[in-house]
Protein backbone atom coordinates (compact mmCIF):
# COMPACT_ATOMS: atom_id res chain seq x y z
CA UNK A 1 0.00 0.00 0.00
CA UNK A 2 2.82 2.37 0.91
CA UNK A 3 4.45 1.75 -2.47
CA UNK A 4 1.16 2.51 -4.26
CA UNK A 5 0.80 5.78 -2.33
CA UNK A 6 4.37 6.77 -3.14
CA UNK A 7 3.82 5.94 -6.83
CA UNK A 8 0.58 7.97 -7.02
CA UNK A 9 2.20 10.91 -5.21
CA UNK A 10 5.20 10.82 -7.57
CA UNK A 11 2.96 10.84 -10.66
CA UNK A 12 0.75 13.62 -9.24
CA UNK A 13 3.69 15.85 -8.22
CA UNK A 14 5.55 15.37 -11.53
CA UNK A 15 2.43 16.05 -13.65
CA UNK A 16 1.51 19.15 -11.66
CA UNK A 17 5.09 20.48 -11.74
CA UNK A 18 5.18 19.93 -15.51
CA UNK A 19 1.91 21.84 -15.88
CA UNK A 20 3.26 24.78 -13.84
CA UNK A 21 6.55 24.84 -15.79
CA UNK A 22 4.78 24.63 -19.17
CA UNK A 23 2.33 27.39 -18.22
CA UNK A 24 5.28 29.54 -17.06
CA UNK A 25 7.08 28.98 -20.39
CA UNK A 26 3.91 30.05 -22.26
CA UNK A 27 3.15 26.68 -23.84
CA UNK A 28 -0.18 26.80 -25.63
CA UNK A 29 -0.41 23.47 -27.45
CA UNK A 30 -2.54 20.76 -25.90
CA UNK A 31 -0.69 18.08 -27.94
CA UNK A 32 2.60 18.96 -26.28
CA UNK A 33 1.05 18.95 -22.80
CA UNK A 34 -0.48 15.52 -23.44
CA UNK A 35 2.69 14.06 -25.01
CA UNK A 36 4.83 15.17 -22.04
CA UNK A 37 2.28 13.77 -19.53
CA UNK A 38 2.16 10.40 -21.32
CA UNK A 39 5.95 10.09 -21.47
CA UNK A 40 6.31 11.01 -17.78
CA UNK A 41 3.58 8.61 -16.66
CA UNK A 42 5.13 5.75 -18.67
CA UNK A 43 8.65 6.44 -17.37
CA UNK A 44 7.53 6.64 -13.71
CA UNK A 45 5.52 3.40 -14.09
CA UNK A 46 8.60 1.64 -15.48
CA UNK A 47 10.76 2.97 -12.63
CA UNK A 48 8.50 1.38 -10.01
CA UNK A 49 9.68 -2.16 -10.75
CA UNK A 50 8.57 -3.60 -7.39
CA UNK A 51 4.84 -2.98 -7.92
CA UNK A 52 3.17 -6.39 -7.79
CA UNK A 53 1.95 -8.31 -10.84
CA UNK A 54 -1.77 -7.65 -10.38
CA UNK A 55 -1.26 -3.88 -10.13
CA UNK A 56 1.22 -3.99 -13.00
CA UNK A 57 -1.38 -5.66 -15.25
CA UNK A 58 -3.85 -2.85 -14.44
CA UNK A 59 -1.18 -0.23 -15.08
CA UNK A 60 -0.36 -1.92 -18.42
CA UNK A 61 -3.95 -1.16 -19.55
CA UNK A 62 -3.53 2.47 -18.43
CA UNK A 63 -0.25 2.66 -20.36
CA UNK A 64 -2.01 1.21 -23.43
CA UNK A 65 -4.78 3.85 -23.20
CA UNK A 66 -2.22 6.65 -22.80
CA UNK A 67 -0.12 5.32 -25.67
CA UNK A 68 -3.28 5.11 -27.82
CA UNK A 69 -4.00 8.78 -27.05
CA UNK A 70 -0.41 9.68 -27.84
CA UNK A 71 -0.61 7.84 -31.21
CA UNK A 72 -3.86 9.65 -32.13
CA UNK A 73 -2.29 13.02 -31.23
CA UNK A 74 0.78 12.14 -33.32
CA UNK A 75 -1.35 11.04 -36.33
CA UNK A 76 -3.42 14.25 -36.18
CA UNK A 77 -0.22 16.31 -36.11
CA UNK A 78 1.22 14.41 -39.13
CA UNK A 79 -2.05 14.88 -41.10
CA UNK A 80 -1.99 18.61 -40.22
CA UNK A 81 1.62 18.92 -41.48
CA UNK A 82 0.92 16.99 -44.70
CA UNK A 83 -2.33 18.84 -45.51
CA UNK B 1 -20.86 -0.76 -4.27
CA UNK B 2 -19.03 -3.89 -3.19
CA UNK B 3 -15.22 -4.23 -3.23
CA UNK B 4 -14.68 -0.52 -3.84
CA UNK B 5 -11.81 0.79 -1.78
CA UNK B 6 -10.49 4.32 -1.24
CA UNK B 7 -8.31 4.12 -4.37
CA UNK B 8 -11.31 3.31 -6.57
CA UNK B 9 -13.46 6.02 -4.98
CA UNK B 10 -10.68 8.61 -5.34
CA UNK B 11 -10.19 7.46 -8.94
CA UNK B 12 -13.89 7.79 -9.77
CA UNK B 13 -13.99 11.25 -8.15
CA UNK B 14 -10.99 12.40 -10.17
CA UNK B 15 -12.45 10.86 -13.35
CA UNK B 16 -15.65 12.94 -13.03
CA UNK B 17 -13.82 16.10 -11.93
CA UNK B 18 -11.16 15.71 -14.64
CA UNK B 19 -13.74 15.00 -17.35
CA UNK B 20 -15.85 18.04 -16.42
CA UNK B 21 -12.80 20.32 -16.05
CA UNK B 22 -11.17 19.37 -19.35
CA UNK B 23 -14.40 19.46 -21.38
CA UNK B 24 -15.61 22.80 -19.98
CA UNK B 25 -12.10 24.33 -20.21
CA UNK B 26 -11.66 23.26 -23.86
CA UNK B 27 -15.14 23.89 -25.27
CA UNK B 28 -16.53 26.68 -23.05
CA UNK B 29 -13.63 28.70 -21.59
CA UNK B 30 -11.03 27.91 -24.35
CA UNK B 31 -8.28 27.64 -21.76
CA UNK B 32 -5.50 25.23 -22.78
CA UNK B 33 -3.75 25.17 -19.37
CA UNK B 34 -6.99 24.29 -17.57
CA UNK B 35 -7.70 21.57 -20.14
CA UNK B 36 -4.20 20.20 -19.49
CA UNK B 37 -4.90 20.19 -15.76
CA UNK B 38 -8.11 18.23 -16.45
CA UNK B 39 -6.09 15.71 -18.48
CA UNK B 40 -3.69 15.38 -15.50
CA UNK B 41 -6.66 14.50 -13.30
CA UNK B 42 -7.89 11.95 -15.86
CA UNK B 43 -4.47 10.24 -16.02
CA UNK B 44 -4.34 10.07 -12.21
CA UNK B 45 -7.88 8.70 -12.09
CA UNK B 46 -6.99 5.86 -14.51
CA UNK B 47 -3.97 5.00 -12.36
CA UNK B 48 -6.01 5.05 -9.13
CA UNK B 49 -8.75 2.83 -10.60
CA UNK B 50 -6.11 0.36 -11.89
CA UNK B 51 -4.40 0.22 -8.48
CA UNK B 52 -7.77 -0.07 -6.70
CA UNK B 53 -8.32 -3.41 -8.43
CA UNK B 54 -5.04 -4.76 -7.03
CA UNK B 55 -5.86 -4.00 -3.38
CA UNK B 56 -6.67 -7.17 -1.38
CA UNK B 57 -10.34 -7.60 -0.45
CA UNK B 58 -9.50 -8.47 3.17
CA UNK B 59 -8.88 -5.54 5.49
CA UNK B 60 -5.48 -5.27 7.29
CA UNK B 61 -7.32 -5.87 10.60
CA UNK B 62 -8.63 -9.27 9.42
CA UNK B 63 -5.17 -10.22 8.09
CA UNK B 64 -3.59 -9.24 11.42
CA UNK B 65 -6.21 -11.30 13.26
CA UNK B 66 -5.42 -14.41 11.19
CA UNK B 67 -1.66 -13.90 11.51
CA UNK B 68 -1.75 -13.40 15.27
CA UNK B 69 -3.96 -16.46 15.80
CA UNK B 70 -1.60 -18.64 13.75
CA UNK B 71 1.52 -17.36 15.49
CA UNK B 72 -0.14 -17.72 18.89
CA UNK B 73 -0.98 -21.39 18.26
CA UNK B 74 2.57 -22.22 17.16
CA UNK B 75 4.02 -20.26 20.12
CA UNK B 76 1.81 -22.21 22.56
CA UNK B 77 2.86 -25.52 21.02
CA UNK B 78 6.58 -24.69 21.20
CA UNK B 79 6.35 -23.36 24.76
CA UNK B 80 4.38 -26.38 25.98
CA UNK B 81 6.97 -28.75 24.51
CA UNK B 82 9.79 -26.71 26.06
CA UNK B 83 11.80 -26.62 22.83
CA UNK B 84 14.96 -24.51 23.03
CA UNK B 85 16.73 -25.49 19.80
CA UNK B 86 16.73 -23.13 16.84
CA UNK B 87 14.52 -23.87 13.85
CA UNK B 88 16.04 -25.05 10.58
CA UNK B 89 14.38 -23.49 7.56
CA UNK B 90 14.10 -26.11 4.87
CA UNK B 91 13.65 -25.55 1.11
CA UNK B 92 10.65 -27.13 -0.64
CA UNK B 93 12.87 -29.95 -1.93
CA UNK B 94 13.46 -31.12 1.66
CA UNK B 95 10.07 -30.25 3.16
CA UNK B 96 7.49 -31.48 0.61
CA UNK B 97 5.69 -28.94 -1.59
CA UNK B 98 6.77 -25.65 0.05
CA UNK B 99 9.52 -24.38 2.38
CA UNK B 100 8.93 -25.04 6.06
CA UNK B 101 10.67 -24.77 9.40
CA UNK B 102 11.91 -27.88 11.17
CA UNK B 103 12.43 -27.78 14.94
CA UNK B 104 14.39 -30.72 16.34
CA UNK B 105 12.87 -31.95 19.61
CA UNK B 106 16.21 -33.15 20.96
CA UNK B 107 19.31 -31.10 20.48
CA UNK B 108 22.86 -31.95 21.60
CA UNK B 109 24.33 -28.70 20.36
CA UNK B 110 25.01 -29.84 16.81
CA UNK B 111 22.63 -29.14 13.97
CA UNK B 112 20.90 -32.22 12.55
CA UNK B 113 21.72 -33.03 8.95
CA UNK B 114 18.65 -33.38 6.77
CA UNK B 115 19.54 -35.00 3.47
CA UNK B 116 16.22 -36.34 2.20
CA UNK B 117 12.74 -34.84 1.93
CA UNK B 118 10.80 -35.05 5.19
CA UNK B 119 7.23 -36.41 5.17
CA UNK B 120 4.45 -33.83 5.16
CA UNK B 121 3.54 -34.31 8.82
CA UNK B 122 3.68 -32.22 11.99
CA UNK B 123 5.98 -34.70 13.74
CA UNK B 124 8.64 -35.82 11.30
CA UNK B 125 11.55 -38.20 11.65
CA UNK B 126 14.84 -37.24 9.96
CA UNK B 127 17.18 -40.03 11.07
CA UNK B 128 17.26 -43.63 12.23
CA UNK B 129 17.86 -42.93 15.94
CA UNK B 130 14.85 -42.66 18.29
CA UNK B 131 15.71 -39.02 19.15
CA UNK B 132 15.94 -37.98 15.50
CA UNK B 133 12.53 -36.42 15.55
CA UNK B 134 11.17 -32.90 15.27
CA UNK B 135 8.31 -30.60 14.37
CA UNK B 136 7.79 -29.63 10.75
CA UNK B 137 5.75 -26.46 10.72
CA UNK B 138 4.69 -23.78 8.27
CA UNK B 139 5.73 -20.22 9.05
CA UNK B 140 4.79 -16.94 7.40
CA UNK B 141 7.94 -17.43 5.34
CA UNK B 142 6.39 -20.58 3.81
CA UNK B 143 3.43 -18.59 2.49
CA UNK B 144 5.49 -15.52 1.59
CA UNK B 145 7.79 -17.59 -0.64
CA UNK B 146 4.75 -18.55 -2.72
CA UNK B 147 4.16 -14.86 -3.44
CA UNK B 148 7.41 -14.60 -5.38
CA UNK B 149 7.03 -14.46 -9.16
CA UNK B 150 9.82 -17.01 -9.63
CA UNK B 151 12.29 -18.93 -7.53
CA UNK B 152 15.35 -16.71 -6.94
CA UNK B 153 18.81 -17.99 -7.85
CA UNK B 154 21.55 -18.66 -5.31
CA UNK B 155 23.27 -15.32 -5.75
CA UNK B 156 23.51 -12.21 -3.59
CA UNK B 157 21.82 -9.98 -6.20
CA UNK B 158 18.93 -12.34 -6.93
CA UNK B 159 18.17 -12.84 -3.23
CA UNK B 160 18.31 -9.07 -2.65
CA UNK B 161 15.97 -8.44 -5.58
CA UNK B 162 13.53 -11.16 -4.42
CA UNK B 163 13.46 -9.86 -0.83
CA UNK B 164 13.02 -6.21 -1.91
CA UNK B 165 10.23 -7.21 -4.28
CA UNK B 166 8.53 -9.15 -1.48
CA UNK B 167 8.98 -6.69 1.41
CA UNK B 168 8.52 -3.48 -0.56
CA UNK B 169 6.24 -4.46 -3.43
CA UNK B 170 4.03 -7.28 -2.15
CA UNK B 171 3.95 -6.94 1.63
CA UNK B 172 4.82 -3.24 2.11
CA UNK B 173 6.61 -3.95 5.39
CA UNK B 174 10.01 -2.40 4.66
CA UNK B 175 11.68 0.15 2.38
CA UNK B 176 14.56 -1.91 0.97
CA UNK B 177 16.91 -4.80 1.67
CA UNK B 178 20.64 -5.40 1.31
CA UNK B 179 22.26 -8.82 1.14
CA UNK B 180 25.91 -9.69 1.77
CA UNK B 181 27.15 -13.28 1.37
CA UNK B 182 30.28 -14.41 3.24
CA UNK B 183 31.32 -18.07 3.00
CA UNK B 184 28.45 -20.01 4.57
CA UNK B 185 26.85 -16.94 6.14
CA UNK B 186 24.33 -14.55 4.59
CA UNK B 187 23.81 -11.12 6.16
CA UNK B 188 20.57 -9.31 5.35
CA UNK B 189 19.77 -5.72 6.26
CA UNK B 190 16.11 -4.71 6.10
CA UNK B 191 15.72 -0.94 6.02
CA UNK B 192 12.85 0.76 7.87
CA UNK B 193 10.94 -2.38 8.89
CA UNK B 194 7.30 -1.87 9.87
CA UNK B 195 6.66 -5.25 11.46
CA UNK B 196 7.38 -5.62 15.14
CA UNK B 197 9.15 -8.60 16.67
CA UNK B 198 7.91 -10.24 19.81
CA UNK B 199 10.21 -11.44 22.56
CA UNK B 200 8.46 -14.73 23.31
CA UNK B 201 10.01 -18.16 23.55
CA UNK B 202 8.78 -19.10 20.08
CA UNK B 203 10.53 -16.07 18.58
CA UNK B 204 13.83 -17.25 20.05
CA UNK B 205 13.21 -20.61 18.41
CA UNK B 206 11.71 -19.54 15.06
CA UNK B 207 13.02 -15.98 14.80
CA UNK B 208 10.89 -12.90 14.15
CA UNK B 209 8.38 -12.76 11.28
CA UNK B 210 10.76 -10.86 8.96
CA UNK B 211 13.64 -13.21 9.79
CA UNK B 212 11.36 -16.19 9.09
CA UNK B 213 10.52 -14.80 5.63
CA UNK B 214 14.18 -14.06 4.91
CA UNK B 215 15.26 -17.57 6.00
CA UNK B 216 12.55 -19.30 3.94
CA UNK B 217 13.34 -17.30 0.78
CA UNK B 218 17.10 -17.86 1.22
CA UNK B 219 16.57 -21.60 1.83
CA UNK B 220 14.52 -21.81 -1.36
CA UNK B 221 17.09 -19.79 -3.33
CA UNK B 222 20.11 -21.82 -2.16
CA UNK B 223 18.09 -25.04 -1.99
CA UNK B 224 19.79 -25.71 1.33
CA UNK B 225 18.66 -25.62 4.98
CA UNK B 226 19.15 -22.27 6.72
CA UNK B 227 19.36 -21.30 10.39
CA UNK B 228 18.89 -17.85 11.82
CA UNK B 229 22.15 -17.34 13.72
CA UNK B 230 21.56 -13.70 14.68
CA UNK B 231 18.90 -11.02 14.43
CA UNK B 232 18.85 -7.51 15.83
CA UNK B 233 17.23 -4.15 15.25
CA UNK B 234 19.61 -1.15 15.12
CA UNK B 235 19.03 2.43 13.91
CA UNK B 236 15.92 1.68 11.87
CA UNK B 237 17.55 -1.37 10.33
CA UNK B 238 16.69 -4.97 11.02
CA UNK B 239 19.75 -7.18 10.58
CA UNK B 240 19.45 -10.93 10.10
CA UNK B 241 22.35 -13.34 9.79
CA UNK B 242 21.72 -16.77 8.31
CA UNK B 243 23.89 -19.82 8.44
CA UNK B 244 23.78 -22.00 5.33
CA UNK B 245 23.52 -25.68 6.09
CA UNK B 246 25.00 -28.57 4.14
Amino acid sequence: MKLYNRYILTVAIILLLTTVIMIATGQNSLDIYFTVYVIEALVITELYVYINNKARRGLAYVSAILFGGFTIALCLQIIRILA
Amino acid sequence: MKNRNTYTWAGLGLLIAGGLTSLSAYFVFHLIWLTALGICMLILSFILIALGKAIPKLSPEVCSLLLETGIDNIATLIEELGIKSKAIYLPSSLASKYPRAFIPLHSNGSRPEITKALPQRLIARYGSKPEDIGLLISTIGSTATGMLESKPGATQDELESALTSLFTGRLGVADSTRVVCQNNHIKIEIHKPRLENGASWSHQCLGGPLAAVVASVAAEAWDKPMTISQEEQVNGKYCVELEVGR
